[in-house]
């Protein structure tokens, strides 16, 4: 299973080297301009608008939250379900994965190797720009108030890559049960939207505050406060074992799906009377 | 007694409601060439697979060097070299690469000499990209990386497909040679010719049933000739009128034979009557089926 851990890694490198790069556009931008904008954003602090999007800007620690633990994890999870659904079925569509599972491996290590290389991955795009977001913040430090040091930016962005592996996961189960990568695709983009719309609607909403746990995005604080004192160990756990389930559940549906032919697991071949 | 590396019992596959193959029995001996002949979608990839485990069967059961396919599938496959006959293939990658990726993967060592030996047999530059490959140059690559391992089973879904003649008989003389070594090969074609150059046993498959299974001398032994015979002037008629010749067509100053048996006889007398030109007609895989079928109503002589 190592060497094809390997070999996953290999073949997302210059991925990884784009997605990381791409993103580091989001503390270049969005923190590097904070001096600039620092004023007019205290007049924003309290707006519903704002806060219907899961976003506070009155502070820096608020303008980093909503950037980098909101906005950010969106984009990146655009990765995780690119790469979660293309390595299982986008590779049995296109007919790669046929070669994968006629070679002596058995399918749980085929599994395991791309959701580490998958998990993998996508930590170290994060770490790109946990580091880029220091480097920036230590930059304008002296030109803006914060009670925030460079660590806890750091850690800040790290804090969104749980969710982005859970999303990552729950993109392979999709892939490893439906019976095409479009399909697959297309429940975990409606996964990560309405979580996202949801989690803020029923943050803000009474009526739908019951399904607040059922949207992924409500364990990921964008709160000033979480930025600096970090966020929930509870929350943290929660996408992390979500994540674990998922994958859990992606070994099982890969393991007696019937590679190439492209059906639903109810979609069993039966013999005719 | 000859070991059985592969062995069907009642194998049968479909795909929700549609057919792919149905009560397959086959037997493939160690250290034999076995065709598997048949036209499109008619189920030989789909056997292929199930031997593979990129799929169960519906119903029935394959062995192959008497392990179960799908409880024992990674003992198996480490036996295998396989060609696809979907063949995908990683495009960003050098050939030699791949190559390098596909021993790596396997868990083995040494095997550079080799698929240097076959790439350069094939003519295949390995030092180029993948996707700058025609499809015939990335065929090569799949052929290399099915024989490179030096397997005791290699299973080749149409091989020669996309290939140029050279290159075609070329894969055929590796094959050859895999047999000369005394190793097993399943070898799945729509092309007569290549089947018989190389295979010692043919199986034909037709909308998922095996209809024959019969050594390759004893098929072609039975097969049909065509043949159009192109005279000075128009013969008398009735000179063909022989055993296993019927005339199926007279026109102006040629006479259209099917021929199956008395070839000398029907040549002899051709010969008589000042034969000009003659033209044989290759027997399409259609005309082996419908004689197959039409030799016992029930189309089976397995």
């Amino acid at each position: 299973m190592f060497r094809l851990l390997v070999q996953e890694l290999k073949f997302r490198r210059n991925t990884v080297i784009g997605w990381g790069l791409g993103l580091c556009f989001f503390p270049l931008m969005y923190i590097g301009i904070y001096p600039s904008v620092a004023d007019e954003m205290a007049g924003f602090a309290d707006l519903e608008i704002y806060q219907a999007m899961g976003m506070s800007l009155g502070t820096f620690a608020d303008w980093v939250g909503s950037i980098m633990i909101v906005l950010l994890p969106l984009i990146a999870a655009i990765y995780s379900i690119s790469n979660g659904t293309g390595t299982l079925a986008g590779e049995e569509e296109d007919g790669r994965l046929e070669m994968l599972v006629t070679l002596p491996l058995p399918r749980w290590q085929i599994v395991t190797a791309k959701a580490l290389a998958l998990a993998i991955s996508s930590a170290i795009i994060y770490l790109i720009v946990s580091v880029v977001s220091l480097i920036v913040f230590l930059a304008i430090e002296s030109q803006i108030e914060t009670v925030m040091v460079g660590k806890d930016l750091f850690n800040a962005v790290m804090a969104g890559w749980p969710f982005v592996f859970a999303m990552g996961m729950i993109a392979m189960f999709l892939a490893a049960f439906c019976s095409s990568r479009r399909f697959a695709s297309m429940i975990s983009t409606v996964i990560l939207v309405v979580g996202y719309f949801g989690s803020n609607l029923a943050a803000s909403t009474k009526v739908l505050e019951p399904f607040e746990p059922f949207f992924l995005n409500t364990y990921l604080d964008g709160t000033g406060k979480a930025v600096i004192e970090g966020q929930g160990i509870e929350d943290t756990l929660v996408l992390l074992g979500v994540g674990l389930v998922s994958f859990i559940l992606a070994l099982i549906f890969f393991q007696i799906r019937k590679l190439t032919v492209g059906a639903w697991p109810w979609q069993r071949g039966k013999v005719e009377a | 007694m000859r070991e059985n590396v592969i062995e069907t019992q009642d194998l049968t596959v479909y795909y929700g409601k549609h057919r792919g193959i149905l009560d397959v029995n086959l037997t493939i001996e160690k250290g034999e060439v076995f065709g598997f002949l048949g036209p499109n979608g008619a189920g030989k990839t789909t056997t292929q697979r199930v031997l593979l485990d990129v799929f169960p069967p519906t119903t029935g059961k394959a062995t192959v060097f008497g392990l179960d396919c799908q409880k024992d599938g990674v003992e198996i496959r480490q036996h295998i070299g396989y060609l696809p006959g979907e063949l995908a293939l990683y495009s960003n990658m050098k050939a030699s690469d791949f190559f390098k990726m596909y021993e790596f993967l396997r868990g083995e060592n040494g095997t550079k000499d080799y698929w240097q030996e076959l790439a350069d047999r094939l003519d295949l530059d390995t030092s180029r990209k993948i996707s700058q490959f025609s499809r015939g140059n990335k065929q090569k690559v799949g052929v290399v990386a099915a024989f490179m391992s030096k397997a005791d089973l290699l299973i080749l879904d149409e091989p020669t497909g996309g290939l140029d003649p050279l290159v075609q008989q070329t894969v055929l003389e590796i094959v050859r040679e895999v047999k000369a070594d005394g190793r097993t090969i399943f070898f799945s074609s729509h092309i007569l010719s290549e089947i018989k150059a190389v295979c010692d046993r043919v199986g034909i498959i037709r909308d998922g049933q095996l209809v024959a299974t019969q050594r390759v001398e004893d098929m072609f032994a039975q097969r049909m000739n065509r043949m159009t015979l192109i005279f000075e002037g128009m013969p008398p008629a009735g000179i063909f009128k022989m055993d296993g010749v019927t005339e199926l067509e007279r026109a102006d100053k040629s006479i259209t034979l099917e021929v199956r048996e008395n070839l000398p006889g029907v040549l002899s007398t051709a010969a008589q009557h000042n034969v000009m030109d003659i033209e044989t007609h290759n027997i399409s895989l259609e005309e082996i089926f419908l004689t197959y079928y039409s030799k016992d109503n029930g189309g089976s002589h397995v």
